[in-house]
């Protein structure tokens, strides 16, 4: 359970949060959708403690991470499992060594079950022989999948997912989408995803929240997205389902 | 087998240290290996030496000073240095610090003492030497040389002011005498050319003889010897005439004086406006004879024919 | 204006401050220390060592050649060449080269990974990212500099040396004597503590630059000039400083 209350942040005198609410349950996949610069991604990185809000407090299971000491906050963090918008692999590392990164740094598991369990992983995203490719060597697409079997490798309670199918074409957009939900029934996980990309909002989401400039705007169920008669909301949805349809 | 990154970094950390231990013992002076042996010295004067300067022993470098400090008790240098451990340093050794302060190349050189004399210990005190080399002494003295050359200096100096002084006084000593001197060496120079004469005449006569010389040469050579000793004679002739000629110079001397004195005939001459006069006289005298000659030469000549014939 | 660089001096000294409250973690950098030993130190080996061959020949020829009085001893080119080498130009140009080479690829390297988010995914996974990016970087600053000033100073002296015997200007022997007449021990010392500061500066202003990149491909490029730069600048104040101070 994450609950987000009464964030505000801003940036150079810029405010990008204003008065930010949300709650995001157990078991759930959340949506954070809105425009390109509404402030979702700066949302998510103040989840994870990334970035500190200029006020208000963020709780993750009752714990709130702006006020705990820094060593305490990385404990909290290792719950997390993040998906970064170009994937963020470590570039001086293999793919295999990418995902054997958490396992080694965080766990004194033995160098065969660390192969053990990043071959699982390689292999839940469905890469499962890309292990001595280099990240360049990889396309955008297997770059993230690879980041997605990093993400998930200590078994996380939470997936974060920073616009994971942006920049991709729209068959691996749905591969992406797949593993998403594939994962969120598997392991039984809280995903949160950040994106504007409403078609896959309405493949992999249970719930949504739209925030536009800065404000969250609207918070509901995708069903109740569905019968909403929002005129700022429906302009997004729209405009969504006049790009999908060319 | 693949070198890991431990390895080669530990590799490298320890070859730098190794090289830098042994880089700074190397121009410490220390030997690389080998021990080193602490002494002391005691000098009024340490010369412009520093620590680093080598210490030397028959100009083989052994070691190098370590410290140079001004003892608060006693007021004099100690220096304090090590040489190294092979070399058997004994009671009756000493120490002198050489080398030309001005050019930074000082250093202490060690003078051994007998091999069979006890070795001073660690730590002890070598004896400062007293001698010193040339180059030193020279650049050490060099002041007190100055000082002596100035003060002649200074003396020429002053005795120059006095004479100036005492010339532009026009009733002083000097400078009378200075006047006097003028005219004598005029008159020298007047004596000097009547002589003239005489000189050219024995120049003359060592021409005749050359020519003689020249003659016989022509005829006979047999008589060369003979004519030698004719050139000979007429040469001690003209080495008589010569010294005749410097006791005229004597005489001229003399005369000279007294003349300055206002002895003699001459110096009546010059004392005495009567004596001019008549002088005057004479002179007409001859000037008359003189024109009378001009006019008709062969009067006299006719006796002088006489001479030239011989 | 005036409190930009105010400003900045506070970031980098909290920079700082993290990074030494992350010291005793020594588990997550352990691996990444050797490997910056490797990068920063021994790669840097053959052009450090380079580029003081040449500066100790230099030297010596110049010396050579400003000394024409028959008075003053040959040896005399020694005894300005090793220390000229051992204090300044050992870890100078040591300094120099590493500001360039070592310091502008920290920089690259670290504002690379800020721009690509892969610092945030250090972060996210709940590791010290300064602690595992920054203190190995500049332990390996520290310990590598004296070893390379060590390394620099040798070769410069053996370059030196050897241009003043062939070149004809002193021979090996007398380069030497006029070497050890002059030789101050706490010099080697200076040198040390010198390269150790340079190693120090180099290290954690590039890391500074890089850490704190951002906007995109161009920030990469502008963080990277700006950590050259700014340890070239930061490098000669220390020297001065040091000078100062200890000499």
């Amino acid at each position: 359970m994450i609950s987000v209350r009464n964030i505000n942040k801003s940036f150079d005198g810029r405010q990008v949060l204003f008065d930010v609410n949300l709650d995001i349950q157990e078991g759930h996949t959340q949506a954070i959708i809105g425009r390109s610069g509404s402030g979702k991604s700066v949302l998510m990185k103040h989840i994870i403690g990334l970035m500190q809000p200029d006020s208000g407090h963020i709780t993750v299971d009752g714990i709130d991470i702006n006020i705990i000491p820094y060593a305490e906050l990385r404990k909290v963090r290792r719950n997390f499992g993040v998906l970064f918008q170009g994937g963020a692999l470590f570039d001086s590392m293999d793919a295999f060594e990418n995902v054997a990164f958490p396992l080694r740094t965080f766990t004194s598991k033995s160098e065969s079950e660390v192969r053990a369990e990043v071959m699982e992983c390689l292999g839940m995203v469905e890469l499962p022989d890309v292990g001595k490719k280099m990240p360049s060597e990889l396309s955008g697409g297997m770059q993230k999948r690879v980041a997605l079997a990093r993400a998930v490798a200590l078994k996380p309670r939470y997936i974060l997912y920073d616009e994971p199918t942006s920049g991709l074409d729209p068959e691996t957009s749905n591969t992406i989408d797949e593993l998403i939900k594939s994962l969120a029934d598997q392991l039984n996980v809280t995903s949160i995803v950040v994106t504007h990309d409403m078609h896959s909002v309405l493949n992999i989401a249970d719930r949504a929240a739209f925030i536009h400039e800065g404000r969250m705007h609207w918070t509901g169920t995708i069903e109740d997205l569905h019968a909403s008669d929002d005129k700022v909301l429906r302009r997004f949805v729209k405009a969504n389902e006049y790009q999908i349809g060319v | 087998m693949k070198i890991s990154n431990e390895l080669k970094v530990g590799l490298t950390i320890i070859g730098a240290t190794v090289i830098f231990i042994l880089g700074v013992r190397y121009f410490e002076d220390l030997p690389l290996f080998a021990t080193t042996y602490e002494l002391k010295a005691e000098f009024e004067d340490a010369g412009g030496l520093i620590p680093g300067n080598l210490v030397r022993v028959s100009g083989v470098s052994v070691g190098s000073v370590n410290s140079v400090v001004i003892s608060q008790e006693t007021g004099k240098v100690e220096i304090g240095f090590h040489v190294d451990r092979n070399i058997i340093v004994t009671e009756g050794s000493y120490a002198i610090v050489t080398g030309i302060d001005a050019l930074g190349a000082v250093r202490l050189d060690l003078f051994l003492g007998s091999p069979s004399a006890p070795q001073i210990p660690e730590g002890g005190l070598v004896d400062p030497g007293k001698g010193s080399d040339l180059l030193g002494d020279l650049s050490a003295s060099a002041p007190e040389m100055f000082d002596k050359v100035s003060g002649v200096l200074d003396g020429l100096d002053s005795v120059l002011a006095e004479a100036g002084t005492m010339l532009s006084q026009p009733e002083s000593d000097l400078r009378r005498t200075m006047s006097s001197m003028e005219s004598a060496v005029a008159e020298l120079d007047a004596l000097l050319a009547s002589e003239r004469g005489r000189v050219d005449s024995i120049m003359s006569n060592v021409e005749s003889v050359t020519g003689s010389l020249d003659s016989a040469m022509g005829k006979d050579g047999e008589k060369v010897s003979q004519v030698m000793n004719h050139l000979g004679t007429t040469l001690t002739t003209l080495d008589a005439e010569l010294a005749r000629l410097s006791s005229v110079s004597d005489n001229l001397n003399v005369l000279l004086q007294k003349l300055n004195e206002g002895q003699g005939t001459l110096g009546l001459l010059i004392n005495d406006p009567t004596m001019y006069h008549k002088m005057d006289s004479t002179l007409d005298s001859i000037n008359s004879l003189l024109a009378d000659f001009e006019s008709d030469p062969a009067k006299y000549l006719g006796e002088m024919k006489l001479v030239d014939l011989f | 204006m005036i409190l930009n660089p105010i400003r900045a001096l506070g970031k980098y000294s909290q920079l700082l401050y993290h990074a030494f409250g992350a010291l005793p973690e020594f588990g997550t950098y352990r691996v990444n220390l050797w490997q910056q030993m490797m990068r920063i130190g021994i790669d840097s080996l053959p052009i450090v060592m380079l580029a003081a061959a040449f500066s100790g020949a230099v030297t010596t020829v110049q010396t050579a050649y400003q000394l024409v009085s028959p008075l003053i001893p040959r040896s005399i080119i020694g005894s300005i060449v090793v220390p000229s080498m051992i204090l300044e130009l050992g870890a100078v140009v040591t300094g120099f080269i590493l500001a360039g080479r070592v310091g502008a690829r920290i920089a690259a390297e670290l504002g690379t990974m800020r721009v690509t988010e892969q610092i945030d995914a250090l972060e996210a996974m709940g590791l010290n990212s300064i602690g595992y990016l920054i203190v190995p970087r500049v332990l390996a600053g520290i310990v590598m500099f004296p070893v390379l000033y060590v390394a620099a100073s040798f070769v410069g002296i053996g370059g030196g040396m050897l241009v003043g015997h062939f070149g004809g200007f002193v021979p090996i022997g007398e380069f030497l004597e006029g070497a050890r007449e002059f030789f101050q021990p706490f010099d080697p010392v200076f040198g040390l503590i010198k390269s150790l500061v340079f190693g120090f500066t180099i290290t954690s202003i590039s890391c500074f630059k890089g850490y704190n990149t951002s906007g995109g491909a161009e920030g990469v490029g502008r963080s990277t000039t700006q950590a050259a730069v700014a340890s070239c600048v930061f490098l000669l104040l220390a020297d001065l400083v040091l000078a100062a101070t200890l000499l």
